[in-house]
This record gives structure tokens, C-alpha cells and sequence, in this order.
């Protein structure tokens, strides 16, 4: 069993503050993984342990099964862009890209033209001479990952590279990630707070939470099985109801709110449990008369916030709230302040642990 | 309210200026004495001062002094700033104090310690000495500039660059320096004019053999009032003039060459050799 890249047992200390608490990971060759959690959850803290600048309290790291301790980061042959890109402001875009290789003895002639080629593979041909401050936010943005990626880094570091972007750049800027890192095969590791960036663009998404790894799973299975309250709020938008097992062979629990609910039966449980029923927005179904048979509950109609494609549903069922999300053209059939009937299906029922 | 400030402005301007529009004709002027406005105009106080050794050996003292205490300045100001700067360390404050203090003590009470401690020294009249005491009153100066440049300098650029495989000594010589140089030459450059435009060290310690322009004018405001002086002062007035307009000129010229260059659209130029 061996992954390529591995942390275990990372432990970081800042004085009394435990930035980190025993994080354990093992990422594959070639795999794009996304770092995903709130402010201060760890996420840079981790990646800057693997790049070298800071040092873990406990706990070791290996690529490709050599551990990095003791190694600096100008020794580590790891890319990083920087959420600010870090471009050299006297240096042109392609000498930037070329420093790098400059670093590793390559010469001036051959190094510029493989800087030459790596800008034109990141969609930058022409602007190899401009100066960082002659390029928009999205083409420093390329000349770094170009410059992060030209001396081929056995692992790709991102630091939240596209939050000071436009949304119509950012989301250009992603499929430009993304086919670049296919097509160049580099292992990568993807900093944001964005889950639907994370979504969209990762193998394998790690959330952190208060400087420990919540969950580890491809974005779907994140989505649809959270293995926590923490995760299954963090990500995507969702109906959280505190209730207990009722009959685990058969998969039944129960709620307050929503009365009793079947799920797909799961042996890690046990019957009375405490446990969380969640239930995503667009697995609710709103009618106006009662369904004949499922399962349902009712629901008052606060607000409806319309999104022309779709709306957001925001009511209550007895002191709970729900959302509810429904197809633009379903919306008609409901208003603001009116009471209605919302119904799932047990496939849609997800139960989380209370921890 | 906006045309007031303009005239203010303007007064202000006229004030500051007023010596330059007095000092530059009487350079010209034909009288024994410094006299304004000049009786009638020649150039014989040029000659004169290109030609009196008395005038080019303080001239040369002077240069070469600023010279030495810029570099001195500089060897003992970049090392202390960034470790000021840059490091947290036992009794920084204090030191932080300590560099500023040269700045703070009044000149005259400097020199006249220059004066019995380098006594002790025989230091006195030697351009040793001189040049020991300026870059002492250069430091501060010198310090103040460039701290305020590496404060400004954003550290994720090292980063960067040892994450791009630069040992810390190259990345501060590939990326550190480049981007500190314009801080670095003007701190060198307040050093320089700090000494050059020396006065009251000098007259204590400078003495005949190290004599700097300063003194040696003030010597001969004091005894003849000759209008080498105001030669001199034009000179150097000239000079700043140019140092103060190169980078506008350097700045205005490049422009023009990379506007030419950009006509001619020239494809990959970076893959023929450079530098
Ligand atoms: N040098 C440091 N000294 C003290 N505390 C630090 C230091 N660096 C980080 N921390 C703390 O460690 C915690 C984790 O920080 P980190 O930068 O890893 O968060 P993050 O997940 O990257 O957050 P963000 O999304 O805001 O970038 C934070 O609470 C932060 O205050
Ligand atoms: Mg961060």
C-alpha cells in the first residue's frame, strides 16, 4: 500500500495553538485533490508543511515513499502558485517562467524557449516579453502556474489561486487548470473555500475543519454521503434534522420534524441511535394536496427566492426550517405564506452519525 | 478655495526659489565681491575655480569623502536594516532607538565630541575621521529610507522563488536586490548628499588636509566673500538638476523605444540571446 504522496500523523503547533491535529492523507500519482474548509481550518498551514516553509511539530511526509524532512523547499522540486501569484516584477513573463529553470543550470537559449513553449501551452503566446504589471489578473495568473509547472514539479501546490478573480475568469480559469494538469499528468493539490469550485473540479476533495481532515471522498460521494454534520452543511446547500434511530435492520428513523423517515438500511448503526436526517433541497418535492402514498410532511412558504431556472423555497414545518428547491417551472404552483405538502423519497434520506 | 491654494503654492514655490534666482546671475557676475544684482557679467569666476587648486582640492575631498562614507553607510546600513526589519530579537527597540539617535543629537554637540574623541584617536584632520563621523550621520538617514523599501517588500516573492529551487542566497540575488535596488540607490544617494553637503562636523574635524567644500566655502564667505562660492553653488545646483531629471529622461526614452518595438512586432525576440 503506497500512495504517492503520504502524510501521517501531521501535528502543527502554533505556541499553544494546535493549527493542525493529526492529519493523515495519501494522495495517488496524477491525482487532482482540492483542500477544502472555512477560514482558519488549516488548509495553507498543511500545504505550506509540504512545501517546506513551515515544520510540522510531529509527524512525517513522503513523495513517492522518500520523506521530505530535512529537506528545504528550494530542494523539494514542489510548484506552488500563490494567491497573489508572486510574479517577479523585474522580470518579463517568460523570464519568470524561465528562473526556474535558470535555478537548475539550464542555459539562457534553451531555457527561454522552454519557457517560450510552457507560456503558449497556458494560452499566453505573444505576451512573453510583457512585464507582470503589463498583464491582467487571469494572465499572471497563467504565467505563474506556467512558471510553477515549467521545471516539472513532482507535486503541484495551489493556494486559492483564483480567489481574487472574476467569477466569468475564475470559471474559465478552472477548465484551464484542469486540462492543463490532465494533459501535463502532475499531481496536484488545490486550495479554496469554494465548494463549488472544489466540485467542479476535483478527483478527490479533502475537507478540513479546525485544523482536522472532516472527510476524504471524490465530490460526489462528498455531496450525497457526508460523513458528518460539519461536511453535509459545508457542502451544498441542505435540510439538517436531529432525530434517532427507530429500527435499524429495516432503516427507519425518526424526527421531529418531518415525522418518521425510512432510509436505506446501514449496518453502522444501531437501533435508538442519535443521529442527523438530511435531506438536500432539490430531493424535496412540493404539492399542494397530500401525496397518496411515500412519505411527506408539511411546510409553510416564507420567501421564494427565483433563479429563473430554478427557485429556492425558504418555509418552516413546525419551528424547523426547510429549503426546498424546485424547477423554474414547478414554482407557479405555490406562493408566498401558503401552506403545502413536501414529500421524498427514502433514497434521498442521508444519515449522518451525531458526534 | 482652490485658486488661494494655487497662489499659496506659488508663494511657497517663489520663497524656496528665490536663492537660486540670486545665486545663479551673481555666478556670472563681474564684481570683486558677492554683490546683487551683478554691476556687469563674465565668466572669470568659472576660470577661477577651474583653475585654483585651493577650490579643486576641497572639491576632490569632498567627492571622495561622500564616496567612502556612502559605501561605509551602506556596508553597515543594509545588513542592520533588514535584520530590524526582518527579525525579532532581544533589545530591538532599543537598537532600533539607537540607529535613529545621530540623527536626533544636534551636529554641533557631535562634532565637538568628534572632535576630543578622535583628539585621543588622531583621527582629527584625517579623511578617516571625517569619513567615521559622516557615515555615522549618514546612517539614520540611510536607515530610514531603506527600512521603509524592505517593509514595503512583499515576502511571498522569496517564497516563490525558493519554491522554485533558489537557495536563499540566490534568491536574494536574483530577486531580493533587483526589486530593492531603486530603495537601496536612493538611501545611497541621501548618504552621499548627507556628507557632500556636510558643514558643521567638517569645520570641527575636516582640518587643512581633509578640508571639504562646505568648509572651504564657508572659510571664504567668512574672510572675502569671493564669488567662487556662488559658482559653486550653481555648479552643484546644476548637478542635482540633472540627477533629479535622469530617471524622467531614462523613463520618457524607454517609453519611445518600446513603442518603436512594438510597431516593428517582433515575434519570440526572447529567443535570441539577451543581455
Ligand atoms: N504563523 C502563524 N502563527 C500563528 N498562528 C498561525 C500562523 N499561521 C497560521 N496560523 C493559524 O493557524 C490556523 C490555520 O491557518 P491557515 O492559514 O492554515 O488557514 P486556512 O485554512 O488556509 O484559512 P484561509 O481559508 O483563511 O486561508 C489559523 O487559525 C491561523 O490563525
Ligand atoms: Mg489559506
Amino acid at each position: 500500500m503506497s500512495s504517492y504522496l503520504n502524510l501521517s500523523g501531521v501535528n502543527k503547533m502554533f505556541g499553544d495553538f494546535q493549527a493542525l491535529d493529526d492529519v493523515n492523507l495519501d494522495i495517488e500519482r496524477g491525482e487532482f485533490v482540492t483542500f477544502l474548509g472555512p477560514s482558519g481550518s488549516g488548509k495553507t498551514t498543511t500545504l505550506m508543511i509540504i512545501a517546506g516553509f513551515e515544520q510540522a511539530t510531529k509527524g512525517r511526509i513522503t513523495i513517492d515513499g522518500k520523506p521530505l524532512d530535512g529537506l528545504k523547499p528550494y530542494q523539494r522540486n514542489i510548484g506552488i502558485v500563490f494567491q497573489n501569484y508572486a510574479l517577479f516584477p523585474h522580470k518579463t513573463a517568460v523570464e519568470n517562467v524561465y528562473f526556474p529553470l535558470q535555478m537548475r543550470g539550464v542555459g539562457r537559449r534553451e531555457g527561454l524557449e522552454k519557457a517560450n513553449r510552457m507560456l503558449e501551452l497556458v494560452g499566453l503566446k505573444g505576451f512573453s516579453e510583457r512585464h507582470p504589471k503589463e498583464l491582467s489578473g487571469g494572465q499572471q495568473q497563467r504565467v505563474a502556474l506556467a512558471r510553477a509547472l515549467v521545471f516539472e514539479p513532482s507535486l503541484l501546490l495551489l493556494d486559492e489561486p483564483l480567489g481574487a478573480l472574476d467569477k466569468n475568469l475564475r470559471e474559465q480559469m478552472q477548465i484551464e487548470i484542469k486540462r492543463i494538469q490532465k494533459r501535463l499528468g502532475v499531481t496536484t493539490i488545490f486550495v479554496t473555500h469554494d465548494q463549488t469550485e472544489a466540485m467542479s473540479m476535483s478527483d478527490r476533495i479533502v475537507v478540513f475543519d479546525k485544523g482536522r481532515i472532516e472527510q476524504v471522498a471524490d465530490p460526489l460521494e462528498l455531496y450525497h454521503r457526508p460523513n458528518t454534520r460539519f461536511v453535509a452543511g459545508f457542502v451544498g446547500e441542505s435540510n439538517i434534522m436531529a432525530g434517532h434511530v427507530v429500527d435499524a435492520t429495516a432503516g427507519l428513523a425518526e424526527c421531529a420534524v418531518f415525522g418518521s423517515c425510512r432510509y436505506p438500511a446501514d449496518d453502522r448503526f444501531s437501533n435508538g441511535q442519535a443521529v442527523n436526517i438530511l435531506i438536500r433541497p432539490e430531493h424535496l418535492k412540493i404539492s399542494r394536496k397530500a401525496p397518496e402514498s411515500g412519505e411527506w410532511a408539511t411546510m409553510t412558504v416564507d420567501t421564494i427566492v427565483n433563479y429563473g431556472d430554478n427557485a429556492l423555497v425558504i418555509g418552516h414545518s413546525g419551528d424547523h426550517p426547510v429549503r426546498v428547491r424546485v424547477l423554474g417551472a414547478d414554482v407557479v404552483i405555490i406562493k408566498e405564506g401558503e401552506d403545502c405538502h413536501i414529500s421524498w423519497r427514502p433514497e434521498a434520506v442521508h444519515i449522518i452519525a451525531e458526534t | 478655495m482652490n485658486r488661494l491654494m494655487k497662489a499659496i503654492g506659488f508663494v511657497v514655490v517663489c520663497f524656496i526659489a528665490a536663492p537660486l534666482v540670486i545665486v545663479v546671475p551673481m555666478s556670472f557676475s563681474d564684481a570683486r565681491s558677492l554683490q546683487f544684482p551683478p554691476p556687469g557679467y563674465w565668466l572669470g569666476y568659472y576660470e577661477a575655480y577651474f583653475t585654483d587648486m585651493s577650490w579643486l582640492r576641497p572639491t576632490w575631498n569632498s567627492i571622495l569623502i561622500a564616496s567612502a562614507t556612502t559605501v561605509l553607510t551602506m556596508i553597515l546600513v543594509v545588513p542592520a536594516t533588514f535584520a530590524l526589519v526582518r527579525h525579532k530579537f532581544y533589545g530591538k527597540s532599543v537598537a532600533n532607538v539607537m540607529m535613529l539617535m545621530p540623527m536626533a543629537v544636534p551636529h554641533i554637540v557631535m562634532a565637538v565630541g568628534y572632535y576630543s574623541y578622535f583628539g585621543q584617536m588622531r583621527l582629527v584632520h584625517t579623511h578617516l575621521g571625517v569619513i567615521l563621523a559622516h557615515s555615522c550621520l549618514s546612517v539614520p538617514i540611510a536607515f530610514l529610507v531603506l527600512s521603509a523599501n524592505l517593509k514595503g517588500f512583499d515576502r511571498t516573492l522569496e517564497r516563490a522563488a525558493q519554491s522554485l529551487g533558489a537557495s536563499p542566497m540566490r534568491t536574494f540575488i536574483h530577486v531580493t536586490l533587483p526589486i530593492l535596488r531603486p530603495g537601496l540607490l536612493i538611501s545611497a544617494l541621501f548618504a552621499f548628499i548627507q556628507s557632500f553637503d556636510e558643514t558643521v562636523v567638517a569645520i570641527f574635524i575636516s582640518g587643512r588636509d581633509a578640508e571639504t567644500l562646505p568648509r572651504k566655502m564657508f572659510d571664504s564667505i567668512r574672510q572675502e566673500a569671493d564669488p567662487v562660492i556662488a559658482v559653486i553653488s550653481t555648479l552643484l545646483f546644476v548637478v542635482v538638476l540633472i540627477g533629479l531629471l535622469t530617471p524622467y529622461l531614462v523613463k520618457a526614452l524607454r517609453g519611445r523605444l518600446r513603442k518603436t518595438n512594438a510597431g516593428s512586432e517582433a515575434p519570440p525576440a526572447a529567443l535570441a540571446p539577451q543581455e
